[in-house]
């Protein structure tokens, strides 16, 4: 027998099973989902900005960087390997309320690591896509269409020396969300 | 992994680590507050009870169906174009690595945290064939250039203070060995492993959970190393115990809500990234391992392959706290550790079922609801049945015996209680009162309850 026959033979039933009943959560609501997405996202190191125009001068104007900014709602597509990008600026489908994450899906518009070599992202959400909890975000996702994608909530971090959070461990140092449309 | 390990006992292994203690109180300390911040965390979230016992449900459901889910997720990931593989052992998992490695030419590669690859003790096997392996959490980088192991499976250089990272950092990325603040060592830690991934031929990645449905796999880190790392090279190999597994994304809503809460008290993760398609002109690999999994879900202990790993059992325990990581001997540590390394080998870890106090705060923090304390009480009964506790067990023997017989029982505590007060201090407290090394024996009655009783009645 070969590894997988051995360890399928140690497990011993291999009959398809009852699908799982639906499970009644009743997940939590919010009176201002925007208000609590904000809310979740600094807790998380973050930072919302409620933004008409979100050109890329404009976005830019909220941070301070050296090097290249890089849109990728523009038809540029960024070199792998590029060290020098000071800003990204994507866009999320989605964000959700209760944690402050965005759903970000670079498709074949930009390599996916751009996302964690830029120093600052700025992630443009409209606000009417903003969802209460990790429950309905998923019911968005269409799996068959996915290569890569995350959730990401605020810049990346770490609390591995002696419990103290640092801001920026090996992904963007400020990450901004800027919400468009009507509030 | 566990025959790299003598046979240990915890409370002596406890004994070293509460040595500085100062430190053993810091390590308490911040232990307490990290378990602090999941509790607000658990109490924001009203449905939190409903979350943990549909988890529970997923959970159980999955490791009954194990078999179909597995082939489930290894046919759907391979209509992504996901390659799987299945180790049956340590030894068979290192060697896949090891040749897929070599089948791509590639010589570095860059880690990110994986419990399974330190249980299967891959970066040795790695490094004895002149791979280089860099460890990307910043945690584990610090243990890995310390030369040392992770003290818990989140946190894992909660053992070591600033100042020993900053000794480590100064050896190693020429730091400056006056400078221990957190800031400066990590910025440090960033430009250094900035360079490691830029080099990297292949990526190693651990797996939170698996996706049957979908055939695809979700990671989740605060560093985004396992992001940055998997997406430069054009290698990237996955590795999951076979537990790893649930039945579809679905589900994910409800694991996301609890894991990160459970962990660290935040409400998710920083990175939540799911995995379905091998990168454009790249090699994904997914390989399932058992070691032992398998053997374990047909005993009473099958529960703990629910676990997981947050690690709130070992941030709430009381034990654990006080005695750190190490202390187990064992790659995981606290009361799940305790409870998988006792079902694994309970001759080398009998001891790890009594370093509990029963007090069964890992079953409330929980969030796949394992009864840990049940579990534990249960392994008891295994582990006093191991030669070397022999002694205890003949004296558990002989105070049965004792217990059994009430008139001899009542002669013997009298005599105890008249002759205890009238023994000197370095009789009563020898090397034999284990109890009354850290405590003092308390004062005896002048009556028992027995002789009050039968006057009062």
């Amino acid at each position: 027998m070969n590894a997988k026959e051995r360890i399928l033979h140690a497990l011993g039933r291999r009959d398809v099973p009852k699908e799982l009943p639906a499970f009644d959560i009743g997940p939590m609501r919010f009176s201002d989902v925007g208000a609590a997405f904000s809310e979740a996202l600094e807790a998380a190191g973050g930072e919302t900005v409620e933004s008409r125009e979100t050109s890329a001068e404009t976005i830019a104007g909220h941070f301070v960087f050296e090097g290249r900014i890089v849109d990728t709602r523009e038809s540029v597509t960024p070199t792998t390997n590029d060290r020098n990008i000071g800003l990204l600026i994507v866009e999320a489908e989605f964000g959700v309320a209760e944690n402050g994450a965005v759903w970000i899906d670079p498709k074949e518009r930009y390599p996916r690591e751009v996302l964690t070599l830029a120093e600052n992202l700025a992630v443009v959400l409209k606000r009417e896509a903003i969802v209460p909890t990790m429950h309905e975000a998923y019911e968005r996702i269409d799996f068959a269409e996915i290569s890569y994608a995350l959730f990401m909530a605020g810049p990346s971090k770490t609390a591995d020396i002696e419990q103290a959070l640092v801001i920026g461990a090996h992904g963007a140092i400020g990450m901004k969300v800027f919400l468009e449309g009507e509030g | 992994m566990s025959d790299r390990f003598p046979p240990m006992d915890h409370a002596k292994n406890a004994a070293e680590f509460t040595a500085d203690s100062e430190r053993a109180h810091w390590h308490d300390r911040a232990l307490w507050f990290v378990r602090q911040k999941r509790d607000r965390a658990a109490k924001s979230v009203p449905e939190w009870e409903s979350l943990r016992e549909a988890a529970e449900t997923i959970k159980m459901h999955t490791m009954e169906h194990l078999g179909f889910y597995l082939e489930r997720f290894e046919s759907q990931a391979r209509r992504n174009g996901i390659e799987v593989l299945w180790a049956a052992d340590a030894e068979e998992f290192r060697h896949i690595v090891a040749e897929i490695l070599r089948e791509h030419g590639a010589e570095k590669v860059v880690k990110s945290k994986s419990m399974l690859t330190e249980e299967c003790g891959l970066n040795p096997h790695l490094e004895s064939l002149g791979i280089e392996v860099t460890d990307t959490d910043l945690g584990e980088r610090i243990v890995q250039l310390a030369g040392d192991h992770p003290s818990h499976i989140v946190l894992p250089a909660i053992h070591m203070k600033k100042e020993d990272v900053a000794d480590i950092f100064s050896k190693h990325l020429h730091t400056d060995p006056d400078n221990a603040d957190p800031f400066y060592l990590t910025r440090a830690a960033r430009d250094h492993l900035r360079e490691k991934f830029l080099d990297a031929d292949a990526a190693i990645t651990g797996i939170n959970f698996a996706l049957a449905e979908e055939g695809g796999f979700v990671v989740c880190t605060n560093e985004g190393n396992a992001d940055l790392g998997t997406a430069l090279p054009s290698l990237h190999i996955a590795c999951m115990g076979l537990e790893k597994i649930i039945p579809s994304a679905q589900d994910l809503g409800i694991f996301t809500r609890l894991l990160a809460r459970s962990a660290t008290g935040q409400a998710i993760t920083t990175y939540t990234s799911h995995f379905l398609k091998p990168k454009p002109g790249g090699r994904l690999y997914v390989i399932i391992v058992d070691n032992g999994r398998s053997r374990l879900l047909n005993t009473r202990h099958n529960k703990a392959l629910s676990c997981i790993r947050c690690g709130a059992c070992m941030n709430t325990c009381p034990v654990y706290r006080r005695s750190g990581g190490h202390s187990y001997g064992y790659v995981i540590p606290g009361p799940i550790g305790s409870v998988l390394a006792g079902a694994r080998e309970i001759e080398r870890f009998a001891s790890l079922p009594f370093a509990c106090s029963l007090c069964a705060s890992c079953d409330n923090v929980c969030p796949v609801r394992i009864d840990l304390h049940a579990q534990l009480y249960r392994e008891r009964r295994a582990a006093i049945n191991v030669p070397s506790y022999g002694e205890k067990r003949r004296l558990l023997h002989l105070a049965a015996w004792v217990m059994q017989r009430p008139k001899l029982y009542g002669v013997l505590m009298k005599t105890v209680r008249f002759v205890l007060p009238l023994l000197p201090r370095a009789l009563v407290y020898n090397r034999f009162n284990v109890w009354g090394r850290e405590r003092e024996v308390p004062e005896p009655a002048k009556r028992s309850f027995s002789e009050i009783y039968r006057e009062r009645r």
